[in-house]
């Protein structure tokens, strides 16, 4: 209300709640925890640190399938026909 | 800045969007001869995965998201070129989050390695950044589900 910075300091009182909510969000997309029960909760660190590996794993995987790819798209003509029929399937 | 009342959305588009953006940049590549070249693979190999990040940024959002401007940024420079984005209402300011004392709940040195890992977590602060994190990880995932359904296609039956 009265300028930036006293915005800016109300906004780094983010609630606990939010991070907390936020930190249960991040669980359920990580393959590892989210067949937890909700009782047991898990810290909040090893939510942080499944998030991390979770992430360098898509990474590879990335790279794998890229080269996967590469290999496969190198020969045009069987790769043009190809393509078009895993559109159609999708 | 951040208001805590707003909520937090981390939806991402359908599949086919993802695919429909990869599909695209690869037939680019295809018109720049890309796959006809023998030899080079591994230069292959790198165009394709840029492709992939960067045609899954644009599937996801675009500038909406600040992994993905940040992605599309650092591509761009890549090709040397100068990119200009629309101005934002709401400017992420680079907040002194070394001095805030209150005590997180939230380790920084872990949020540090997130932020190593995610495209333009460097000037997030926490919550910002998790919520990128999250949107960052189901475009992934999206965008690998993609890439694999595109081998299973082209692999020789």
């Amino acid at each position: 209300m009265s300028g930036r910075r006293s915005r800016s300091r109300q906004s780094s009182g983010i609630s606990e709640d939010q991070i907390n909510d936020l930190i249960i969000k991040l669980q359920q997309l990580l393959p590892e925890l989210r067949n937890s029960r909700r009782s047991d909760k898990v810290s909040a660190s090893r939510v942080l640190q499944e998030t991390c590996s979770y992430i360098r794993n898509l990474h590879r995987e990335v790279d794998d399938l890229s080269e996967r790819l590469s290999e496969l798209l190198a020969n045009t003509d069987t790769a043009q026909a190809a393509l078009i029929r895993s559109l159609l399937t999708q | 800045m951040a208001s805590a009342n707003k909520p937090i959305n981390t939806d991402v588009p359908e599949k086919d969007v993802f695919a429909l953006h990869f599909l695209q940049s690869l037939s680019n590549l295809r018109r720049q001869n890309t796959f006809n070249s023998p030899e080079k693979t591994n230069d292959r190999v790198k165009k394709i995965k840029k492709v992939a990040y960067v045609s899954m940024a644009r599937a996801a959002g675009g500038t909406n998201r600040l992994w993905s401007r940040a992605l599309l940024r650092r591509a761009a420079k890549e090709n040397n070129k100068v990119v200009r984005f629309p101005r934002r209402k709401k400017r992420v300011t680079c907040l002194r989050r070394r001095r805030s004392n209150r005590r997180d709940p939230v380790e920084e040195e872990e949020a540090e390695r997130l932020r190593n890992l995610v495209p333009g977590g460097g000037g997030m602060e926490i919550s910002k950044l998790m919520e990128e994190t999250a949107h960052y990880i189901k475009c992934l995932s999206m965008q690998v589900k993609v890439m694999q359904c595109l081998v299973d296609g082209l692999a020789p039956k």
